[in-house]
């Protein structure tokens, strides 16, 4: 069970239970209290005190009835024995209505034994209640407990051919009833046994059909039973068919009703014990069903209600058409009198019971909940909030809905109503694992100090708190300090749970945080003490991994490290644990392996000093024997520390490959190997290393940046080491030789030598010189083909990536990695100026977009859609970095002329979309921008859907709905990159709908936006320039405008407009021609305006003036 | 024997009775015939009524139902007036199924052929218990609902509240909720959904709970209350998932509503993942709804060739299956089904 039952969930069940055996009536007393008014006798003095008693009876005034009864008697001694024994089943009757039942029992045998005629024909013409008497003093010997003398009696009534068939029926119901009373207080196995005793007895009554009440009300308890034993399936099936019989009492309407619910009930609790995932499944949807089917309190309020108004109108209608009743229709006015009473009763008790509807919103909820249909669950338990605020069993409700919140990820929410629970319910039974809740939200989401608030809160205010969750609060408080590295508050914390709690289940992880928090604190004296505890307290501990490891890393933390010692309890470590399997453990392998490379790096690193003491001796020491000595010295010590490296390296990359589950180790030992191997001019180790890495998952967030670093590495494998040697080489043969050839020179010159020796002597210089540079060229050449040959690879592998994922349209990364290529690709292209001639064998843009093509293998992936606009995509963004916006608007028209928007990926959407709309196309734009409002809310590229759809509403005039959608994007924080955008359209939206003071607050927050200083800031001047020539204010517009093409007269758009407008205005509202001329004179002058549509404008307005 | 046990009897006999015979008219005093089904047809071409000669035939354009009589080798042909009806006993009509399906699939003007002569035969004797006219009328309107045709429900709704003299609620109350459709279509949204709360408190048909749920949770969507338009939507599968017809709207409700509630804020709830479920639920839990096919074009393309492909997996397409296997909810009383067809 996902969801532990609570005890709020039992008690709702039994108060279920309880409502179910108030509301119906059992048939047995009923039957004493249906017997009929005396009809027969004849209204006489003894007619009337008869009449008189019953009504007593009816009434319930017990002690006069008995008083007349006693009366009674006296007067019928003379009479016949028919006529006594009424009076003396009256008594009977009456002490049971009474509830005595010993006196009851005492005057049923009476009548039993003294009138072997019951009551003659006195009370019914066929029927002289013996029957009723036998079968009511079973009742009260139930009531008494004597339990073998009711079995024996109705074993009788079962069995004797003279007892009425509803009567046999009936003793076969009640025979089932008192067996199962009486095993009450046995054990689970006679219970048991009595409910198969039960079954069988019943199995009798519905044997002959349920075309009879009696019949019916056996076959009901069948159901019950049936549902005890777990025999649902049998029980359903019994109900489906006594439903089909009812005759819409309320009776029948409430007791099916609530059988249902106990079906449900017997389906759930079937589900919690099933071991198999689908059959739990399965019975927790069929107790769902059943739920889902019982009626709903009103429901069940109206029919019953109906039902009564029926049996009155009834009622009403026999009395009214017979003033002067017969005997027989007083008898037919007392039985509908009576039903009505009863139908009452059931009325009454079932309003009484408020909390029916939350019970069954209850049920259905937990059912919900154990269905993993959290959102539906959380449904339910809020309607018990909306419409039963006063549910008794509220604080259960509380509990299962702060799960189902916590199941759908509102945890803020869950936590807002754990403390709103804790305060309205402090005594209720989920108080402690509400307050555990409350914290532990914030704790795995790594608030750790507002975990330790709520922890503290629920331990200062929460009343109920149970010892074993004050200790988990405790603990928890700690692991938050812990976590929060707050070392010296986590340690004083686990203190004080050590102390607090001597038996505690986590004694041993508390004992070892303890000693983690010296550790982290760098005291490893105290760290020491605190592990060398532990082991010995824990000596096959669940930590002592960690510890051994922790105590390797004491010994490289003193001063000074104790190195070799440390390397040997990694090695050791490695030993034992390197082959676990245990999560934790294998998260710590590459920790080790890190730790012994931090160990060699650190003798290598010491080593630099010997070897620089070395070097200084070598250098200082021009006696042959002594150079050599510490020539070989410094030899040996560089060795050694070369040693040392390429230990530490194959440590570290060894880390590395272990490292797959322990992300902060890889992070860190992948930056140190960053730092090593590219020096050494490793690329290809780092290289293969990253590509092993970036294989592992190719989902994962971080693998485009190992992909970067594959794609570098690989680069720089072209640029190999041995170019540099060969060329120093080179340069090192031809330097000698030069210096001697220059040498000459300069000697011939200084002793004036020979013209002819001095031309050959520079001749010969020249000649090296070519020569040498000839074979540098040579190099270079080899290195340049080297260097193209890794890119080509880097492409190679950048390529493969790719064409991993062009296919998938729901790989978002795929467009970053398009987007790696095209940029890579555009830096090859060579560019030239307009009109300069160019190289043949450059690299052409052609060239590039033939790679492209190639690269991402769109031949390939012909039939695939995506593949092919990934392709578009490239091409137009290649163009974009080429500074190409003609191809580059080729391209994305493409796409949006050939591509539907589910065809394409949230990115290309949202930049083809925005491309699309800049240019004025809001067709297709308007489909990719409800797409991504419709598919990709939450994706990175959502507020292009809501600031596109926004301004496209805009330009179509329709300013209602482009203000509901940037009020939208605002309130649900979807604004991101495109915050500006959308702000500028709610302004003008706002503008257009005349609502000046909201849209003035709008422009003005946009334009004192630091980061947004640019075109929205002089469109923003320009607008608030609009604004308020609508309202009339020429002047203040008129400063808007100027502010407008002043200061921002790089923006042509807006500086234009503006210019116009002031021009318009200068000319119309304010009657100053000369000056709309001069606007519009230095409007005109403007290269970047002088062909705007409103330059065009511009001049007609001047030509008019 | 006591009264009310034979009153139970004879009532228990009446049910086994009905069963055993098909459709019958019960006048006063008691009398019983057993009339022809007139849309029961045979399967000759074209198809004609079915027809028993010892059955009555019903006229509704004259009012009147004829029967004759073998009595003594002579045959006598008796009428009756239709107004003298107390009762109707009419098991099951399959135009009016048929009508259903085609509503739920999506074709209303096949459901209005299916259904219009259903309310003119039952026009004569429409509010004698067990009468369809009322539960076919509400196809009617459902099927007018899915044409979006305002003017023609107008004035159906017209006629139907001339008919209402408040001797049947029910009728009054789903006058009432097609009102609401008809102003939620004309987009008065706040009132809708104001006036939803006010008669959700007030009704206890599941049937009419459900349609107000999906009324609301309609208006709640088109104002953006992305949020309680689910809670409002899921309330129809938590709380009516009895009534299997509501639930394709209901669900496609709640998967339109989860859409709006996604943001980025959100990502964490992963809601259009959960949104994509309900989609995928519906169209393989009701493959021939109209709202099926919605779901579809909701759908990411991948996800709806995944969910085209079970759908196809379920055989028996032409049959709309329940979610769940879920029992048919009690029947409360006789006053509003044709119990006293049993």
């Amino acid at each position: 069970m996902v969801t532990q039952e609570s005890r709020t969930y039992k008690l709702a069940k039994a108060a279920i239970l309880a409502v179910l055996i108030a509301v119906i009536p059992a048939t047995s007393p009923l039957r004493a209290q249906g017997a009929p008014a005396a009809a027969k006798v004849q209204e006489d003095p003894l007619t009337a005190q008869y009449n008189k008693t019953m009504g007593e009876i009816d009434k319930k005034q017990f002690p006069a009835a008995l008083k007349n009864l006693e009366d009674l008697e006296k007067k019928v001694a003379n009479m016949g024995p028919a006529m006594q024994g009424t009076v003396c089943f009256h008594r009977a009757r009456t002490f049971y209505l009474m509830k005595d039942w010993v006196k009851a029992d005492t005057e049923l045998n009476t009548f039993l034994t003294k009138y072997p005629e019951g009551t003659g024909r006195i009370i019914d013409e066929n029927d002289n209640m013996r029957g009723v008497a036998q079968l009511t003093l079973v009742e009260v010997y139930a009531n008494q407990s004597k339990w073998d003398p009711a079995l024996d009696l109705l074993k009788m009534l079962r069995t004797n051919p003279l007892v009425q068939p509803k009567d046999r029926v009936n003793a076969y119901t009640l025979s089932a009833r008192i067996v199962e009373e009486k095993s009450k207080s046995g054990s689970e196995e006679e219970k048991k046994q009595a409910l198969g005793q039960a079954v069988g007895l019943l199995k009798q009554v519905t044997g002959g059909g349920l075309g009879t009440p009696e019949a019916r009300e056996g076959g009901m308890r069948l159901v019950e039973v049936y549902t005890k034993l777990g025999l649902v399936k049998e029980a359903e099936q019994l109900k489906a068919e006594i439903d089909a019989k009812s005759t819409g009492s309320p009776s029948e309407i409430v007791r099916s009703n609530f059988q249902r619910i106990e079906i449900g009930d017997a389906r759930f609790e079937a589900g919690e014990s099933a071991t198999e995932l689908k059959t739990k499944e399965e019975l927790y949807r069929q107790a769902l069903a059943n739920y889902q089917g019982a009626l709903r309190r009103a429901t069940v309020t109206r029919s019953v209600t109906k039902a009564v108004e029926m049996k009155q109108a009834d009622l009403d209608k026999v009395v009214k058409d017979n003033p002067k009743p017969t005997p027989e229709v007083t008898e037919k006015i007392e039985k509908a009198r009576a039903e009505l009473e009863s139908f009452k009763t059931i009325q009454s008790d079932f309003e009484k019971n408020k909390d029916y509807d939350a019970f069954i919103s209850y049920r259905i909820g937990l059912c919900l909940l154990e269905l993993k249909r959290p959102w539906e669950a959380f449904v339910a338990f809020r309607d018990i909030f909306e419409n039963n605020p006063g549910f008794s069993k509220v604080s259960g409700a509380y509990y299962y809905y702060i799960l189902a919140l916590r199941e759908i990820g509102r945890n803020s929410e869950a936590q807002a109503k754990c403390k709103e629970f804790l305060a309205k319910y402090p005594d209720a039974e989920e108080v402690s694992m509400v307050a555990v809740i409350l914290g532990s939200i914030s704790q795995d989401r790594e608030e750790f100090e507002e975990a330790i608030g709520h922890y503290n809160w629920a331990k200062a205010n929460v009343k109920k708190i149970d010892p074993a969750t004050l200790e988990e609060i405790d603990f928890r408080i700690a692991c938050c300090h812990f976590a929060h590295v707050d070392w010296e508050k986590a340690r004083l914390s686990l203190d004080e749970f050590l102390k607090k709690y001597q038996r505690s289940f986590a004694r041993e992880q508390a004992m070892y945080m303890n000693a983690l928090c010296w550790f982290y604190q760098g005291k490893f004296k105290e760290t020491k003490a605190g592990f060398d505890e532990y082991q010995k307290a824990y000596p096959k501990g669940e930590y002592l991994a960690d510890v051994r490891y922790r105590q390797a890393i004491v010994k490289f933390g003193v001063n000074p490290p104790e190195i070799p010692a440390t390397i040997t309890l990694c090695n050791e470590w490695l030993r034992d644990y390197a082959v676990s399997k245990v999560e934790s453990v294998v998260n710590q392998v590459p920790e080790v392996h890190t730790l012994i490379g931090d160990a060699e790096i650190r003798i290598a690193t010491e080593l630099d000093k010997d070897i620089s003491t070395a070097d200084k001796n070598l250098r200082t020491n021009a006696e042959p024997a002594q150079k050599a000595k510490y020539k070989a010295e410094k030899e040996r010590l560089e060795k050694e520390k070369e040693t040392h490296t390429l230990k530490a390296i194959d440590a570290y990359i060894a880390a590395a490959r272990s490292g797959r589950t322990n992300s902060n180790a890889l992070d860190f030992v992948l930056r140190e190997l960053g730092k090593l191997l590219p020096g050494r001019g490793e690329h290809a180790r780092m290289r293969d290393l990253y590509k092993e890495v970036y294989d592992w998952d190719h989902a994962d967030p971080k693998s485009l940046n190992y992909l970067y670093e594959v794609i570098k590495a690989t680069e720089r494998m072209g640029d190999k080491p041995e170019f540099a040697q060969q060329a120093e080489a080179v340069q090192k043969r031809f330097s000698a030789q030069l210096a001697a050839a220059r040498k000459k020179v300069d000697d011939l010159l200084k002793s004036d030598g020979k013209p002819a020796d001095v031309a050959a002597a520079k001749a010969a210089v020249t000649t090296l010189s070519t020569e040498l540079a000839a074979e540098l060229a040579v190099v270079d050449k080899a290195r340049q083909a080297s260097v193209l040959a890794a890119k080509t690879e880097a492409l190679g592998i950048l390529s493969t990536a790719v064409a991993e994922s062009i296919n998938d349209r729901k790989q978002e990364g795929s467009e970053k990695l398009v987007l790696f290529l095209a940029e890579k690709l555009a830096r090859k292209v060579k560019r030239v100026k307009p009109g300069a001639a160019v190289d043949p064998s450059a690299y052409t843009v052609a060239n590039a977009e033939d790679e492209i093509t190639k690269l991402l293998r769109l031949e390939e992936n012909k039939d695939s859609l995506i593949a092919q606009a990934r392709g578009f995509f490239a091409k137009g963004q290649l163009a974009a970095f080429l500074r190409d916006p003609v191809k580059s608007d080729f391209y994305f028209k493409k796409i949006s002329a050939n591509y539907k928007a589910e065809e394409l990926s949230p990115t290309i959407l949202a930049i083809v979309g925005d491309h699309m709309l800049a240019k004025g196309e809001t067709k297709n734009s308007e489909g990719y921008f409800q797409y991504i409002m419709e598919h990709h809310r939450s994706s990175e590229y959502a507020d292009y859907g809501f600031a596109g759809l926004a301004e496209i509403r805009l330009i179509q005039k329709k300013y209602k709905e482009a203000l509901e959608l940037c009020a939208e994007a605002i309130d649900n924080g979807v604004v991101m990159s495109k915050e500006k955008d959308i702000r500028f359209t709610k302004a003008r939206a706002l503008a257009e709908t005349q609502k000046y003071d909201e849209a003035k607050k709008e422009f003005e927050e946009i334009a004192k936006t630091k980061e947004w200083k640019g075109e929205s800031t002089a469109g923003c001047l320009y607008w608030l320039g609009v604004m308020e020539e609508r309202q009339g204010h020429n002047a203040e517009a008129v400063a808007y405008y100027r502010r407008t093409y002043q200061a921002w007269k790089k923006y042509e758009v807006w500086s234009a407009k503006a210019y116009l407008g002031a021009a318009r205005l200068f000319a119309t509202k304010l009657d100053q021609k000369k000056e709309a001329k001069e606007i519009i004179t230095e409007m005109l002058s403007k290269d970047r305006i002088k062909d705007t549509p409103e330059a065009t404008e511009a001049r007609i307005l001047s030509a008019k003036l | 024997m006591r009264p009310a046990v034979r009153s139970f009897l004879t009532a228990a006999f009446l049910c086994a009775a009905t069963q055993s015979y098909g459709q019958a008219l019960i006048f006063k005093g008691g009398e019983r015939w057993e009339v022809n089904d007139p849309f029961k047809l045979d399967t000759s071409v074209p198809p004609k009524p079915v027809s028993d000669p010892k059955k009555g035939t019903i006229s509704s354009i004259k009012g009147t139902v004829v029967r004759t009589v073998n009595s003594g080798g002579t045959d006598i042909e008796s009428t009756r007036k239709l107004s003298e009806v107390i009762s109707i006993v009419w098991p099951n009509v399959d135009k009016l199924t048929e009508a259903q399906l085609f509503v739920s699939r999506g074709e209303p003007n096949k459901a209005l052929d299916s259904i219009e002569p259903i309310i003119k035969f039952f026009d004569a004797f429409k509010k004698t218990p067990g009468s369809l006219w009322l539960k076919a009328s509400m196809v009617k309107l459902d099927a007018l609902d899915r044409l979006e045709n305002d003017a023609v429900i107008g004035a159906f709704l017209d006629n139907l509240e001339k008919n209402d003299d408040g001797s049947s609620p029910e009728l009054a109350n789903k006058v009432k909720l097609a009102r609401l459709m008809q102003r939620a279509r004309r987009g008065e949204h706040d009132t809708v959904i104001s006036e939803a709360t006010d008669l959700i408190t007030k009704m206890d048909d599941p049937d009419v709970l459900a349609r107000l749920h999906i009324v609301k949770g309609g208006s709640l969507l088109a104002t953006k209350k992305y949020e309680a338009a689910m809670n409002t939507y899921l309330r129809v599968p938590v709380f009516y998932g009895a009534q299997a017809e509501h639930l394709p709207k209901a669900m496609l409700g709640a998967a339109r509503a989860f859409r709006g509630m996604d943001s980025p804020a959100t990502k964490e709830q992963r809601l259009e993942e959960i949104s994509n479920r309900y989609l995928r639920d519906l169209i393989a839990t009701f493959p021939v709804s109209k709202e099926a096919e919605e779901a579809k074009k909701l759908l990411p393309k991948e996800d709806r060739l995944a969910a085209e492909a079970d759908a196809a997996k379920i055989k028996d397409a032409a049959v709309i299956p329940d979610a769940t296997a879920k029992p048919d909810a009690p029947k409360a009383d006789n006053a509003n089904n044709n119990e006293g067809n049993k």
